[in-house]
């Protein structure tokens, strides 16, 4: 994969209780650019359902869901492997994606989507995603889609859907497992 | 028990009625006239506004940067194409948007007319979920094409004119090669 990682600390000037300015450094979270090659090698299964959200900081909905996820990975994390993937501007990469990730608290693994045909790539994800951001698909241990929704997530809804993958992985484990 | 499966009944109903809604919109479906508000505030039909060889019909968002990214290409093909008998639509359905800011964003950057699809329904008719996503009818008001107007939202790294295309074969009387394509952008912030 020739990925190429960010992971630039910043200096924010911020007010401290005694109301003088003060700079932080803080590091930005590592972002991986990905091409459309790279990013399907990214949803091969691995044995773990996958999440995978795509999505933009100039997307409304995107933002308005992203603590949602973030609660979603934080109670996941372990059970399933969840990623994000930006479909922001290239201009957009160095600072105002992992700003954007790092106010969140995202932990999940970050990636950047590059590629010059966006309308190739849209179609071999799913024929369930016209175009539009946000999009989530949801992936069993076997790879297979199981849950995609376009447009902004109903995380009861979501969170079920994983459950079942969680239900679906037990029941298949019992089934080889030796007395 | 026979709750249950009456409750089943209806859920399996509203499944097919949902399948079937969907299912009604393809390449090859007719178009029937509608009215809408435009961005002035006056009723228009679908007929009123349709072109002698054919419509484009685009969905939009006034906050959709993908949308601004096609504003410039969209107006040169109105430009391109008007003259040879084919309009543009613009439909707005996003209901976070207002009707003031459709008005002047239209005013602001469209040369063709922008219509207002108060509660969706004309995006839920085409089962349309993304601005900007083509609609492009046939002069026999056909669907011919489904999709995006490129494939990329930078335009010099569009490297396939969809809806160029697919104008210009249905122009000549040709077979479009590639009917759908994806929309990338925003998804139509519908109020149900």
């Amino acid at each position: 994969m020739t990925a190429f990682c960010l992971a630039p600390s910043v200096a924010f000037a911020q007010k401290n209780k005694t109301g003088t300015k003060k700079k932080n450094v803080v590091i930005l979270p590592k972002i991986t650019v990905v091409n459309g090659d790279e990013l399907k090698n990214l949803l091969k299964s691995t044995g773990k359902p996958l999440l995978v959200n795509f999505w933009a900081t100039w997307c409304d909905p995107c933002r308005e869901e992203f603590p949602d996820l973030v609660k979603i990975d934080n109670d996941y994390r372990g059970k399933i492997d969840f990623i994000t993937v930006s479909l922001d501007d290239l201009e957009d990469l160095k600072f105002v994606v992992p700003k954007f990730l790092w106010k969140m608290k995202a932990k999940m693994p970050a990636y950047f989507l590059k590629t010059v045909d966006e309308e190739k790539i849209i179609s071999e994800i799913s024929d369930d995603w016209q175009g539009g951001l946000p999009f989530t698909i949801l992936y069993n241990s076997a790879g297979k889609v199981v849950y995609s929704r376009a447009g902004k997530i109903k995380t009861d809804i979501l969170r079920a859907e994983i459950d079942k993958t969680q239900n679906s992985n037990t029941l298949e484990t019992q089934k080889v497992s030796p007395k | 028990m026979k709750k249950l499966n009456v409750l089943f009944v209806a859920i399996l109903a509203l499944a097919v009625l949902a399948v079937t809604a969907n299912a009604q919109f393809k390449i090859g479906s007719e178009v029937e006239s509608f009215t809408l508000s435009d961005s002035n505030g006056t009723e228009r039909t679908f007929d009123g506004l349709k072109g002698k060889n054919g419509t484009i019909v685009v969905f939009l968002s006034v906050r959709c940067p993908v949308v601004k990214a096609y504003d410039e290409r969209l107006n040169k093909i109105t430009e391109d194409y008007s003259a040879k008998g084919i309009n543009v639509v613009g439909i707005n359905s996003n209901y976070t948007e207002t009707a003031e800011k459709i008005k002047k964003h239209t005013e602001d950057n469209y040369k063709f007319t922008v219509l207002i699809d108060k509660g969706n329904v004309i995006a839920d008719k085409f089962s349309a979920s993304a601005t900007p996503e083509i609609f492009f009818f046939d002069k026999a008001g056909k669907l011919v094409y489904h999709g995006g107007i490129d494939n990329n939202k930078n335009s010099e790294e569009a490297t396939n004119n969809y809806l160029r295309d697919a104008l210009d074969a249905n122009l000549a009387g040709k077979v479009i090669v590639k009917a759908e394509t994806r929309a990338f952008g925003c998804t139509i912030k519908k109020q149900n």
